[in-house]
């Protein structure tokens, strides 16, 4: 390594890039933890000069608050229901792409497309994929309408129409759409680094499964998991972290009142409960903030815990 | 089982797509393998021997020709129903499972009529290990495993459903100096316990040469020469065979024949009956020369090198096409320092090869 | 034991077993395209429902029987759009702020990487440790304090707060620093040798090695301008300094109920061209970037 004569030089360097993070991330972190131990903190509150008691009110409210355990079901609910989803789906996408030899270049294109979309946009057009339009429920002056292309495929199965999205939707029926949405959203991410990994997987243990006469099945839950399991625990890790800060997908397809018409905040997350909160209740927010990253934190080391003790060779 | 391979011929295409190369890997290959043997495919990188490996095993499909397992074709069928155990040059041991997983997870494939109970499973895999001697290290992970117990294990596996062939993949080339030699006295030993026939490929002919019952010396996807080692040593029938076995190598001059005479240089050093007047090349094994003051082939002396039993003689002469001459002549042989030495040559250890062709021309040897 | 040795595998009848290998060969691959195919088809299918969606008109859109191919191709749903959600403007003022953002992140990337990767100096790896900590917090926690300080500095409603608090990544130093570490430190020795000075070897040699990862940042850097929507929001939600997916959301604030779904479809198709293109054309690099990274851009 060079022995640089001149040392403040590194730090010239170095010095925007620490002058920016000081100021935008390493002061947020502490006057976070600061705001959430001033009971009732509103930085507006300083206007009247108010001051603040330090303890823990702020995250005892938080827990107690009715709307927070509302995000806090809706987050875990998206999580474990997404996470599992997606992953399965990537992992059969990626085997079958990882298998065939025709077409798999352009088939592995399609499946990255959802990947550069922006998921305020996609999520409108999933909404009108949902959408009734016309007022179904409303006059019977009204002659045209649409029940949603989804609708009309269930339909033409011979099922019932379902009210996905609009006013008077049932809860269930909004998380199956953001379900869906989000496990499309969240695959080609997936797909792309388990097909990585499956590539680059030896051959071999393939061809000596195969002169063993190993069963396809077999050689999937035998070979393929185990082999991929790095992988697997980093894509569902990352799936896990990215499903508790779930916020823009629910936007794009319910919009900013975070629920069905008539019925706003339903559908409402941990992320959204913290921006709700943020401009005129810091302490609370930084309350939500530092629970949310607790649970990230716990779930995160729970999985590398799990995934050490399965993947270890 | 015997095996029988009849015009078995690999084609592959060739990489570049915009000219249309194919790569002739293996070229009509005809050969039976007796029940029960050893054979070593033998040759330099390149020659196909691999593949013909993989063309048996069913990992790769021929381009033209027919395989048989005794006397069912097997041509068509995939690997996981020709029912052989095949080791892999790095043995490709699953790196997730114990040893004893691993030499257990064929005969947990097994299905219908070979399917085996638990017990029956873990009896079969203590005995293939115990075979191997690698018993004690059942709940290693491969990793934990040098490499010559990875290679035991990697056999353990291929044996332990007690197929009708094994195959063997350069079994050795990942092993150092010493074990090899322990190593390939084991396989030989196992081989003839169970009497499973037995194929291995490898680019060492010393390996080959030690422990097949018969070799198979390819080059460029083309079979040079087929026979028992000894047999294929004392009588090679073109240049590249004579040239790829034995160590040190075989000697290798220009040479002509004139009147049954053969010279090297100017002087006359044999008698070859039967050849006619032309130009040959020839091929002395390093053994093939006798020390003697009155012999004809007179070579200048570089060093003398002493190897306990033997003395190795390097010497040099105008018409070798090896940058030196290596003799082993007997220790008790005293080599008189000076600038040349002179020998005789033992008729049965010199091969004459056409110079177009490079075949083998035989003469009598009284 | 002994009749473990014996007892070697059961004869097969090879010719019914070739048959059925082959039928379950057949299968198998009819299975693996079937399903892959279905699922590239469920992928798609929003794409291709916004495309023929814009360009419909109301009315057929309505119908109760939707027609998979538009009766008339409506173009006009498309100026409408453009018109409604103000999409020039929008546009512009993200292209400002992708292009000035991105610049100024690669300069303070570039020489920070090289710092860390080149240079030495007290307490270099401690401080790459803590920065490196940072990126397990998640990036609402600095939001909150965030605002509160772009407010005292008085940025609300202008360029700045867009591209200020976002100029370091550290994943990006990261990313880089590693490419750096690669090129063998010979060369900076050389240079230094031959009197070049740090600048012009960070131009002549580190950046033309580093370029494939410079071309990966870029590219997640101006999607990032495209597709932020929380921040923006928060702190430049006027008509000036409105960002296109903002634009967009504001512009049709109802996605669910009666309303004009064809022109909102207009717009969302106009939003994601631009991505599409860039996905066509630099594929590979994103690629490279997001396996790398597992971040969405």
């Amino acid at each position: 390594m060079v022995e640089s004569k001149h040392k403040w030089k590194a730090w010239l360097y170095l010095a925007p890039a620490i002058v920016l993070l000081l100021i935008f991330t390493v002061w947020p972190i502490i006057n976070t933890i600061r705001m959430s131990l001033l009971e009732n903190y509103s930085t507006m509150g300083f206007v009247g000069g108010a001051r603040y008691e330090f303890g823990i009110g702020n995250f005892k409210q938080v827990l107690e608050y009715q709307n927070f355990l509302t995000c806090l079901k809706n987050t875990m609910l998206l999580c474990v229901l997404t996470v599992p989803i997606s992953t399965f789906l990537a992992l059969l996408i990626a085997v079958c792409l990882n298998a065939i030899k025709p077409l798999q270049r352009f088939l592995q294109t399609v499946f990255f497309l959802p990947y550069v979309t922006n998921s305020i946009a996609i999520g409108m057009v999933f909404a009108a994929m949902f959408n009734m339009v016309g007022t179904a429920f409303g006059t019977e002056s009204e002659l045209v309408i649409t029940a949603g292309i989804i609708n009309n495929v269930i339909e033409f199965f011979g099922g019932t129409a379902i009210n996905w999205i609009n006013a008077g939707s049932s809860y269930w029926a909004n998380i199956a759409v953001l379900v869906i949405y989000t496990v499309w959203n969240a695959l080609p991410f997936k797909i792309l680094i388990l097909l990585g990994g499956l590539q680059s997987v030896n051959k071999q243990y393939y061809d000596a499964a195969k002169v063993d006469g190993t069963r396809r099945v077999r050689v999937f839950t035998r070979i393929t998991v185990p082999l991929l399991s790095p992988m697997l625990a980093y894509v569902v890790i990352t799936g896990f972290i990215g499903g508790f800060k779930e916020y823009s997908n629910i936007v794009g397809i319910f919009g900013d009142d975070m629920g069905p018409t008539g019925d706003p905040g339903r559908l409402n997350t941990m992320v959204g409960f913290i921006y709700d909160a943020l401009s005129n209740y810091q302490g609370r927010a930084s309350a939500a903030a530092l629970i949310l990253f607790g649970i990230i934190f716990i779930v995160t080391m729970i999985n590398l815990y799990v995934s050490k003790k399965k993947t270890h060779f | 089982m015997k095996v029988v391979l009849q015009n078995l011929t690999k084609i592959f295409p060739g990489r570049n797509k915009k000219v249309q190369e194919e790569v002739v890997a293996v070229n009509d290959f005809t050969f039976t393998i007796p029940d029960g043997k050893l054979i070593g495919l033998l040759g330099p990188s390149g020659c196909g021997k691999s593949t013909t490996l993989y063309m048996i095993s069913g990992l790769q499909k021929p381009t033209g020709g027919k395989i048989f397992f005794g006397d069912d074709d097997v041509t068509e069928l995939a690997a996981e129903n020709r029912g052989v155990g095949l080791v892999f040059q790095n043995y490709a041991l699953y790196p997730h499972m114990t040893v004893k997983q691993n030499i257990m997870f064929p005969l947990q494939n097994l299905r219908g009529e070979d399917k085996l109970t638990k017990e029956d499973m873990i009896e079969r895999a203590y005995y293939a290990a115990k075979l191997v001697q690698i018993d004690e290290l059942m709940d290693r992970k491969p990793s934990e495993l040098s490499g010559g117990q990875q290679q035991r294990v990697a056999i353990a596996r291929a044996l332990v459903k007690m197929p009708k062939v094994l195959l063997l993949d350069e079994p050795l080339s990942n092993l150092d100096a010493r074990l090899r030699l322990q190593t390939r006295e084991e396989i030989r030993r196992i081989q003839k316990e169970t009497g499973i026939t037995t194929i291995f490929v490898t680019h060492d002919q010393e390996e080959a040469m030690s422990i097949s019952d018969m070799i198979v010396v390819m080059k460029l996807g083309v079979v040079q020469q087929i026979g028992a080692p000894q047999e294929v040593y004392d009588d090679p029938t073109n240049l590249f065979v004579a040239k790829f076995l034995g160590t040190p190598p075989i000697n290798v001059f220009e040479g002509s024949v004139k009147a049954e005479k053969l010279y090297i240089g100017d002087a006359a050093v044999l008698d070859v009956p039967g050849i006619d007047d032309r130009d040959v090349t020839v091929g002395i094994r390093p053994e093939g020369f006798v020390i003697d003051e009155n012999g004809p082939f007179v070579c200048g002396l570089n060093s003398v090198e002493v190897m306990g039993r033997d003395v190795s003689v390097v010497c040099n002469h105008a018409a070798s096409l090896n940058p030196v001459i290596r003799a082993i002549v007997d220790a008790d042989n005293k080599v008189a320092a000076g600038a040349t030495v002179s020998y005789s040559l033992k008729p049965h250890k010199v091969f004459l090869f056409s110079k177009e062709d490079e075949t083998r021309l035989r003469f009598e040897v009284k | 034991m002994s009749n473990i040795e014996t007892k070697t595998m059961h004869e097969k009848d090879m010719k019914k077993v070739s048959s059925q290998q082959r039928v379950g060969k057949f299968v198998a691959k009819f299975l693996v395209y079937a399903f892959l195919i279905i699922m590239a088809i469920i992928i798609i299918f929003p794409f291709y429902w916004m495309l023929i969606s814009s360009v419909k008109s109301l009315d057929e859109y309505k119908l109760a029987i939707p027609t998979l191919w538009p009766k008339t191709i409506l173009l006009s749903n498309y100026v409408e759009a453009f018109n409604q959600a103000n999409l020039g403007t929008l546009f512009l003022n993200t292209m400002y702020v992708g292009l000035v953002s991105t610049l100024l992140s690669l300069v303070i990337t570039v020489i920070s990487a090289f710092a860390f990767a080149r240079l030495e100096f007290k307490g270099k790896n401690a401080l790459f440790a803590a920065l490196l900590a940072t990126m397990m917090i998640p990036g609402e926690l600095f939001t909150i304090t965030n605002y509160a300080t772009v407010n005292t500095f008085g940025w609300m409603n202008s360029f700045v707060v867009l591209i200020v608090p976002f100029l370091v990544s550290v994943f990006y130093i990261y990313l880089l620093r590693q490419n750096f570490l690669q090129i063998p430190n010979e060369l900076y020795l050389a240079a230094k040798v031959d009197g070049t000075s740090d600048i012009k070897y960070l131009w002549k040699v580190m950046i033309p090695l580093a370029l494939p990862t410079l071309i990966s940042i870029t590219i997640l850097k101006m999607m990032g301008a495209w597709n932020s929507y929380v921040w923006p929001r928060l702190v430049a939600n006027d008509e000036a300094h409105q960002l296109i997916t903002n634009g967009l959301r504001n512009a049709f604030t109802e996605s669910t109920g009666d309303v004009n779904i064809p022109v909102q479809m207009a717009a969302v198709a106009i939003v994601s061209l631009p991505l599409f293109l860039v996905f066509v054309f630099l594929r590979k690099y994103i690629m490279k970037g997001v396996s790398r990274s597992g971040i969405k851009g």
